[in-house]
């Protein structure tokens, strides 16, 4: 019985683990293929797992300079402006959010600033579900004229990621031994001098590792970016929502370049912050 | 010093930064500016609109009458949104314990280090990265009828299946719940890899000594110790799962029929498709009230932990 165990519950532990990893790539292996096939391969019976002629035709197509249409239930899907519409919103409200929540951890973590409970107010803003947000957004911002414009987008995004950037900074700034800071202060270094020298290069990972995260959430947000905007500013996933909604001549092809286009950066992106992707989600609860 | 040069005035500014009292509050003011100019007006606005009866095409919101509580009875008397409510934690019920139990149970397997592991673990992450409508388009892809999915079941089964997963009623909501469940398995995974990671070794040493069973271990020493890290991952696959949106948005357009619509979605109709916006508002409200009763809970739940791990750490 030992001795059998010994060598079956590596191979059932492979057979298990390989079973998942199927599930796992099978999506995204067949959006990558559907991405280079020509629209005859898109739907057919069998289908095909592999492009017979692989083409790059799906992303010349959504590169192309110009706006997405549709004319006579035919779509024409260009994504760059999307694309970076997305990259200003999605990193300007991450920039934002990181500088003030950042601040405002260390702040907290130091002098505690604003009472105990103050980091625990702030995270049951990100408990608000954002379709509750979304209703009278709208109406405040077509009062203030912020709809369909980046700042107003990008003022929501630094709202709904305070708290994310909060609690993952408060992580990383609790790490910063307070001696050091003493020690710096006691050799007659000014406040903002212990931060720029002590402070930030103690916590500069920390800060790049947040800001890839906040990105990635912006970067992922549909139901907010669909509600604030309208035919100024549109982002990836919104252009993807639009393409959807249509049955009439599906673009699967194009619609798979996109897909993969808007998933690449992210996946690198995520394996950069692999590590510390936890942080963001652990509220301070994870063990060191 | 360094600011001999500059001017009186800049070097008065410093010095008044410098002191705590001032130092401490400089991060605070645009934060709270921040929330009091948009989150609160926000909410007292979600408030008022829930007490009037308007619509996008009834002229501003501003000169339109109170209605006292209409909206609200509205609300309650609309099926359809009771229906997109009980629907949506029904879809938080099936889906949330499966991502969990699957999480955990491939975290225990690639606990201890073996050949392939590191290839595993970045596998598994993999659908976390990827944007939720991108996850809804591409599995709209798969399960079209002729679709790739229908072609894997035949060949696994034998038989020649042909499921119309976003055109039938159980087989759409189905297709939503694997959606949520696919992509966030690996949100499970990651929080329980890291728990499992991070158990202290002494008291599992201890009982191993003490001549308990690995079953025994696993039960009272282990599970127990990870109390906190179970409880951040249910805290927030649930909060999340009731967020749904892009998923039936993508892959079934909230049908067939409402078969798929979740509160998000219908109260995002309710207030662009409909324009119905002070119903939307009352609407809005009482969820508030629903997931706010629940984060409270959350919350205390996350304070008591965080505090215990404080304690043990200090001791």
């Amino acid at each position: 019985m030992r001795r059998r165990g010994r060598w079956l519950f590596p191979v059932v532990r492979h057979a298990l683990l390989l079973a998942w990893t199927a599930v796992t790539l099978f999506p995204i292996y067949w959006m990558l293929m559907t991405s280079f096939k020509h629209a005859g391969e898109w739907v057919t019976w069998p289908p095909r797992w592999f492009p017979h002629e692989p083409t790059l035709v799906n992303y010349v197509k959504v590169l192309t300079p110009g706006t997405s249409t549709f004319e006579l239930g035919r779509q024409t899907l260009k994504i760059l402006k999307p694309i970076g519409d997305s990259l200003i919103v999605s990193g300007v409200g991450a920039l934002l959010a990181v500088v003030l929540g950042s601040a405002l951890a260390y702040s907290w973590a130091r002098f505690g600033t604003g009472g105990r409970s103050y980091p625990y107010n702030i995270l049951s803003i990100r408990m608000v579900p954002p379709i509750v947000i979304a209703v009278p957004f709208v109406v405040y911002f077509v009062t203030l004229r912020l709809l369909d414009t980046y700042t107003g987008l990008i003022l929501v995004y630094v709202a709904t990621c305070l708290p994310y950037v909060i609690w993952m900074m408060l992580a990383f700034v609790e790490e910063v031994p307070v001696e050091l800071e003493r020690a710096a202060r006691l050799m007659g270094a000014s406040r903002f001098r212990v931060l720029r020298s002590v402070v930030l290069p103690l916590t500069a990972s920390g800060l790049v590792v947040t800001f890839l995260f906040v990105f990635i959430l912006n970067w992922s947000e549909l139901l907010l970016a669909m509600t604030l905007t309208n035919t100024e500013v549109s982002t990836i996933p919104i252009q993807l929502n639009k393409f959807q909604s249509a049955n009439e001549g599906r673009d699967y092809g194009p619609q798979a370049a996109i897909g993969t286009i808007a998933t690449l950066p992210v996946i690198v992106l995520g394996f950069v912050i692999q590590k510390h992707l936890l942080r963001g989600f652990s509220f301070g609860l994870l063990r060191k | 010093m360094t600011a001999a040069g500059t001017p009186a005035a800049a070097d008065g500014l410093r010095r008044w930064l410098e002191r705590e009292r001032v130092f401490k509050w400089v991060p605070f003011v645009p934060v709270q500016g921040l929330f009091a100019l948009l989150l609160l007006p926000n909410f007292l606005l979600l408030v008022y609109l829930s007490l009037l009866s308007w619509r996008i095409t009834r002229g501003a919101w501003w000169s339109s009458a109170f209605t006292g509580l209409d909206a609200f009875q509205r609300a309650l008397e609309d099926t359809r949104f009771l229906w997109a409510l009980g629907r949506t934690f029904a879809f938080a019920a099936a889906a949330v314990p499966l991502e969990l139990l699957l999480g955990f149970g491939l975290a225990l397997l690639c606990r201890r280090s073996f050949h392939g592991r590191r290839f595993y673990t970045s596998v598994f992450l993999l659908p976390m990265m990827i944007v939720p409508a991108v996850v809804g388009y591409d599995l709209s892809m798969l399960l079209i009828d002729q679709g790739p999915f229908n072609q894997l079941l035949s060949l696994l089964t034998g038989r020649t299946i042909t499921v119309r997963w976003l055109s039938e009623y159980t087989p759409a909501q189905l297709a939503v719940i694997g959606a949520d469940v696919w992509q966030w398995t690996a949100l499970a995974f990651l929080v329980f890899t890291s728990g499992l990671a991070g158990l202290p070794e002494e008291p599992i040493r201890a009982a191993r000594v003490m001549g308990a069973s690995r079953w025994q271990i696993f039960w009272h020493v282990e599970l127990p110790l990870l109390k906190p890290v179970i409880a951040i991952a249910v805290i927030l696959r649930s909060m999340e799962a009731l967020k749904i949106f892009d998923y039936p948005m993508l892959l079934t357009q909230a049908g067939p029929g409402n078969a798929t619509e979740t509160v998000a979605v219908y109260l995002w109709r309710v207030g662009w498709e409909f324009a119905r916006v002070s119903d939307a508002a009352a609407m809005s409200l009482i969820l508030l009230v629903a997931v706010a009763l629940y984060s409270l809970v959350a919350i205390r739940i996350l304070r008591r932990e965080r505090q215990r791990l404080a304690e043990e750490g200090a001791a």
